[in-house]
């Protein structure tokens, strides 16, 4: 089961031959791979963090194949010490274990990815942890200069750079880049790493390693209580506390109860703190300037944080706008979701982050989002894209809308017999001729027969298409938007005059 | 047929594809041509292959979506929502614009912790009800001790500083009533210093890591928020000039601005010295009334209040201070302010209407004197000039308007005729002059034209009297004229009659026009007038004739005593009209039995 079901390819854990033993509860290492129950199945977990409750020992563990978000704290029960425990290879492998666990599951293809994708943001990555800095770049390493001038928003994975460290594991296997030499001195970066981790003593934990844990248990925001999914950078002390509790207007933090209602009875916002730009009976739009509410925009940002695993909160939010999307009560309005985008987007990415908060999610609000952000784009002019990497969930959504969108359009193109080509797809859309491609490609409508491209459009989507018209959806109606491209001259985007 | 590997034509974004749907194509080709590729994703490659991911991207298009299970969100049950939010909501109309930032929406910046709600409460617990320190004067106090401790000592985490109480306390000099301060500060003090040293001196908020460019910092992942490095701008002359011109006119800018704070503070002081006074003439007066009274002293209360004419130089004497130039629109309104703290000074409405109305009497009067004053010698020759304003004192004497009717020439046409054939020329000479008199250039028409005025005798019999245009006698073009006609005369004996003609250089111009549409039947006029002055007065006046006629009579009968001046000088036959026109001048009564 464990092994990835569809790729077949374990994550956790190195490629190498791993020393494999019984082990016990006390014995149970950070590092170590065992065997975890998760939802009735016994899975592969590596341990990540050990904890002493009152009730007993408990362990993080990650999941095979599984993403962080659900990752966990295990009570030893449903550990099964009846199968053996991969440990972590004591000297070389240590490293990887320590800082690349979450990255060994990325192993594999990582090194590829690395190189295809030469990334900003593994070099902005909050977590880099000093030793696999090294490590990390080499991938990269001919495109690395590019990356720590233009680190991203979004994007910095805390857990990434593990992986990066991790594929160093993989040389081998797929990496050519790597030379010999090279090797050789990481490795030796790669024994002090071990050496500090070694003396540290097993509790402790290299800072990159922090930052793949959740460190915030349960957030209360509003009427709702969230599970945070990712690790968020908010008040250290803030880890020790039960439940943190979030302002829902001005989404201040606070740890203590008494704080948060003492808060609570001089906060006077009822809508975020910016210009409505959109309205419709269902939800309005507030565009929010990053320099002038630097504290609204952090604290949303530390809060999105909490769902978005690829969102760095490496820089400040200056250079963003934030566009964010509510739904009024006799309270106010609350926040459903947001996204960021850049004042000037150098890569023309129309979008930076994007979240719909946890209540809301599965209701439509983040097609409602995306549709948004495509709206703007159709009145700048201008074709935009989602910055990458996208989450899973965040791919899924683009798929949809994209896939929504491009069929209707088809299918229009198909009734009144005209040809259609990928560029008047993109311009009618406002999304990039990439994006449209790659949907194309991905919902196989894409084909070369006798000689020529084709678009065909597969019967099933159509169906599946029909029946979801007929529930009622909601859209944007573009002729409510009531805004301009916000325009800042280059001395507003250095000293915000 | 699938097996064979076929090279594709790469796809250009712009090539025009057909879109087909999957009946219109044969399935079974279509199948082979959906084979698998390499996608990309856009996510991490380290979680494309996650299980619930790859899970639900199979799904996709098929029909039950595989959906990702993510933690979920609950409905708080602790949280009294209600309590916490109790503010309703209204929605305004139109779209919200808002910018303040969440520091100016809150009041206090300190909130208070539950330890500082045990501490409160036992502190307030020893004190009697009204000395108690309420929760929002603890909450400002502790405020402006964090404040003033991270604005004094920005390093107490690191060298431990502990602000004194003596700062704190100038700190809150204006900003905390000054009894809450003696009351408690001190004590709230104590207890703060204490707090802080219990989380190693660090603000008693929790706070967000920021950078402090130590060496651990980049791998930190609760630093967040750094600042990003400032985009480098290339230092050029043009530039350093730029931003030393910026520099100056804000610096000039704000001083302006400082000069107009100053201005209206001393204004401000003045007019409480007007305020005071005022109130002092009024506390003597009331005095002085009392004592008139006790004393029955029995005058006009003149004195109790102030006079007009008082007022008048006094409101003058603020006009002065208009001095500075740029804000006249705010100075001009509070000389009004200041006069309506006067109460003497009210000014009844009917006054004012008054005045308004002479006003806009005398401003009538001065414009029509100087509309007659620009027009004085001119003459209006618009297509329909504004009447000019005139005095209606002779309005007994209408303009008397001449209409030509076109009717044939009566007995004496037949002479005319006879002379017309001889000299056709000549007819038009003796036009001539009526350009110039007809030509409203020298006077007004209506000058020109001859009036007349009906008036009831004794027995109520109706007279109407003439008076002629007058023109005529006086103006000194006609002089021009004689001379112009002059040389016609010399010309007309050389050549024959095209001459003249051909001397009107444009027959388009305005003037032309103007002659021509007055050239119809001024002879039978002149015969007209002039035959019924023969009949009555017998020879005494020359009749008028057409000049053709007065001419040939003239040649014909030398220089006949009948006559008066002409034929003397060699005067032209124009001249000789006109003096027969100006001899009909006199006013002459026209009998008419009613």
């Amino acid at each position: 089961m464990s092994p990835g079901i569809l790729n077949g390819e374990p994550s956790v854990g190195s490629e190498g031959p791993r020393q494999k033993s019984k082990a016990t509860v006390e014995t149970l290492r950070v590092g170590c791979i065992a065997m975890v129950e998760k939802d009735g199945q016994a899975r592969r977990a590596e341990i990540l963090s050990i904890k002493d409750t009152k009730s007993g020992r408990q362990f993080y563990c990650n999941f095979d194949n599984f993403n962080k978000r659900l990752d966990e704290w295990v009570p030893v029960k449903r550990i099964d010490f009846e199968q053996d425990v991969e440990w972590p290879s004591p000297d070389k492998d240590k490293p990887k274990d320590g800082k690349g666990k979450n990255s060994t599951a990325p192993k594999k293809k990582a090194p590829s990815k690395a190189q295809k994708r030469p990334s900003k943001r593994e070099q902005s990555v909050i977590s880099e942890a000093v030793t696999p800095l090294p490590f990390a770049d080499i991938p990269d390493s001919q495109s690395q200069s590019k990356a720590p001038s233009t680190p991203r928003d979004l994007e910095a994975k805390a857990g990434e750079t593990p992986a990066t460290a991790g594929d160093e594991m993989d040389i081998d296997d797929d990496d050519d880049n790597h030379t010999p030499e090279v090797k050789k001195e990481e490795e030796f970066s790669r024994e002090a790493e071990i050496e500090k981790l070694r003396t540290g003593g097993s509790m402790t934990q290299n800072p990159t390693e922090l930052a793949r844990i959740r460190n915030i248990s349960k957030v209360q925001f509003g009427q709702w209580d969230l599970f945070p999914w990712y690790f968020s950078p908010y008040p250290e002390s803030f880890t020790q506390e039960d439940v943190i509790f979030i302002c829902e207007f001005c989404l201040s933090y606070y740890g203590d109860k008494k704080s948060f209602s003492r808060h609570r009875s001089k906060c006077t916002l009822q809508h975020p703190p910016g210009n409505e730009i959109y309205r419709d009976d269902y939800v309005s739009f507030f565009e929010i300037d990053g320099r002038r509410q630097r504290t609204w925009c952090r604290n949303l940002c530390l809060l999105s944080k909490m769902f978005l695993d690829h969102k760095t909160l490496y820089y400040d939010v200056d250079p963003f706008l934030f566009y964010v999307m509510t739904q009024k009560s006799e309270k106010g309005h609350h926040l459903v979701g947001y996204f960021s985008k850049e004042k000037e987007s150098a890569d023309g990415y129309n979008v930076a982050c994007i979240l719909t908060l946890p209540q809301y999610q599965r209701k439509g609000f983040g097609r409602l989002l995306i549709q948004f952000s495509y709206e703007l784009s159709k009145i700048e002019g201008k074709l935009g894209s989602p910055e990458k990497p996208l989450s899973d969930l965040g791919l899924l959504s683009y798929r949809q809308y994209w896939s929504e969108n491009i069929l209707d359009l088809l299918l229009e193109c198909n009734e009144r017999d005209e040809k259609s080509s990928i560029e008047s797809i993109s311009n009618s859309l406002a999304m990039t001729t990439q994006d449209v491609e790659h949907t194309l490609q991905a919902l196989k409508m894409q084909v070369y027969h006798k000689g020529e491209h084709k678009l065909v459009v597969p019967e099933a989507m159509i169906k599946q298409r029909e029946k979801a018209k007929l529930k009622q959806k909601r859209y944007i109606a573009p002729e409510r938007i009531q805004w301009k491209p916000p325009v800042f001259t280059a001395s507003s985007r250095t000293w915000g005059w | 047929m699938t097996t064979r590997k076929v090279r594709y034509k790469k796809l250009n974004i712009k090539t025009p594809l057909p879109v087909l749907r999957e009946h219109q194509i044969n399935p079974s080709e279509y199948e082979s041509l959906t084979t698998e590729s390499q996608i990309a994703t856009g996510v991490e490659q380290a979680e494309e292959n996650e299980y619930h991911l790859q899970a639900a991207l199979k799904g996709a298009g098929a029909s039950t979506d595989n959906e990702i299970p993510v933690p979920p969100p609950q409905k708080s049950t602790e949280a009294n929502y209600g309590e916490l939010y109790p503010t309703p909501y209204v929605e305004p109309r139109n779209y919200i614009k808002f910018s303040d930032t969440v520091e100016e929406t809150l009041g206090s910046l300190y909130d208070m912790t539950t330890e500082d709600d045990e501490f409160l409460t036992t502190y307030n617990a020893k004190k009697p009800a009204n000395a108690q320190l309420s929760e929002d004067d603890f909450e400002r106090i502790m405020e402006i001790f964090e404040d003033t401790a991270a604005e004094q000592a920005p390093f107490a985490a690191v060298d431990n500083t502990v602000v004194a109480y003596e700062v704190m306390a100038q700190a809150m000099v204006h900003l905390i009533p000054k009894q809450i301060v003696q009351a408690h500060a001190k004590i709230i003090y104590e207890y703060w210093m204490d707090r802080r040293q219990v989380c190693g001196n660090k603000a008693l908020h929790p706070s967000l890591k920021f950078e402090t460019h130590q060496e651990h910092d980049d791998m930190d992942p609760y630093v967040c928020f750094r600042r990003r490095e400032v985009r480098q701008t290339r230092k050029t002359r043009a530039r350093d000039v730029q931003v030393a011109d910026k520099l100056k006119k804000l610096r000039r800018e704000l001083e302006e601005g400082r000069q107009l704070v100053v201005s209206s503070h001393q204004r401000e002081l003045v007019k409480r010295e007007i305020l005071k006074a005022d109130k002092h003439i009024y506390e003597q007066r009331a005095k002085l009334k009392e004592t008139k009274i006790r004393l029955n002293i029995k005058t006009d209360d003149d004195d109790l209040v102030n006079t007009k004419p008082q007022k008048r130089p006094r409101a003058e004497a603020q006009q002065p201070s208009r001095g500075v130039p740029h804000n006249q629109l705010r100075l001009t309104v509070r000389p009004d302010g200041g006069r309506s703290m006067e109460p003497v000074d009210l000014t009844l409405l009917s006054d004012k209407l008054i005045e308004k109305d002479n006003e806009l009497r005398n401003d009538i009067e001065m414009k029509v004197q100087n509309h007659r004053r620009w027009n004085h010698n001119y003459v209006d020759l618009t297509a329909e000039p504004l009447p000019p304003v005139q005095d209606k004192k002779e309005m007994k004497f209408r303009p008397a308007k001449t209409t030509y009717l076109m009717t044939p020439p009566a007995s004496s046409a037949s002479d005319s005729m006879e002379i017309d054939e001889a000299p056709p020329a000549d007819v038009e000479k003796a036009l001539a002059p009526f350009i110039f008199k007809g030509a409203p250039l020298d006077d007004s028409d209506q000058e020109e034209m001859p009036k007349y005025r009906r008036r009831i005798g004794r027995l109520g019999r109706l007279f109407i009297d003439r008076r002629p245009a007058r023109s005529g006698l006086k103006s000194p073009p006609h002089e021009g004229d004689l001379m112009q006609s002059d040389r016609w005369k010399y010309d007309q004996d050389d050549s024959d009659d095209e001459q003249p003609y051909k001397i009107k250089v444009d027959s388009n111009s305005l003037r032309q026009m103007k002659f021509r549409s007055t050239i119809p039947p001024p002879p039978m006029l002149f015969r007209r007038q002039g035959a019924d002055p023969q009949q009555v007065q017998g020879a005494a006046n020359r009749p008028a004739l057409p000049q053709a006629q007065a001419q040939a009579q003239a040649q014909a009968q030398g220089a006949s005593a009948s006559s008066q001046t002409q034929p003397q000088t060699q005067v032209p036959a124009q001249a000789q009209v006109q003096a027969q026109v100006q001899a009909q001048v006199q006013p002459q009564p026209v009998q008419a039995s009613s």
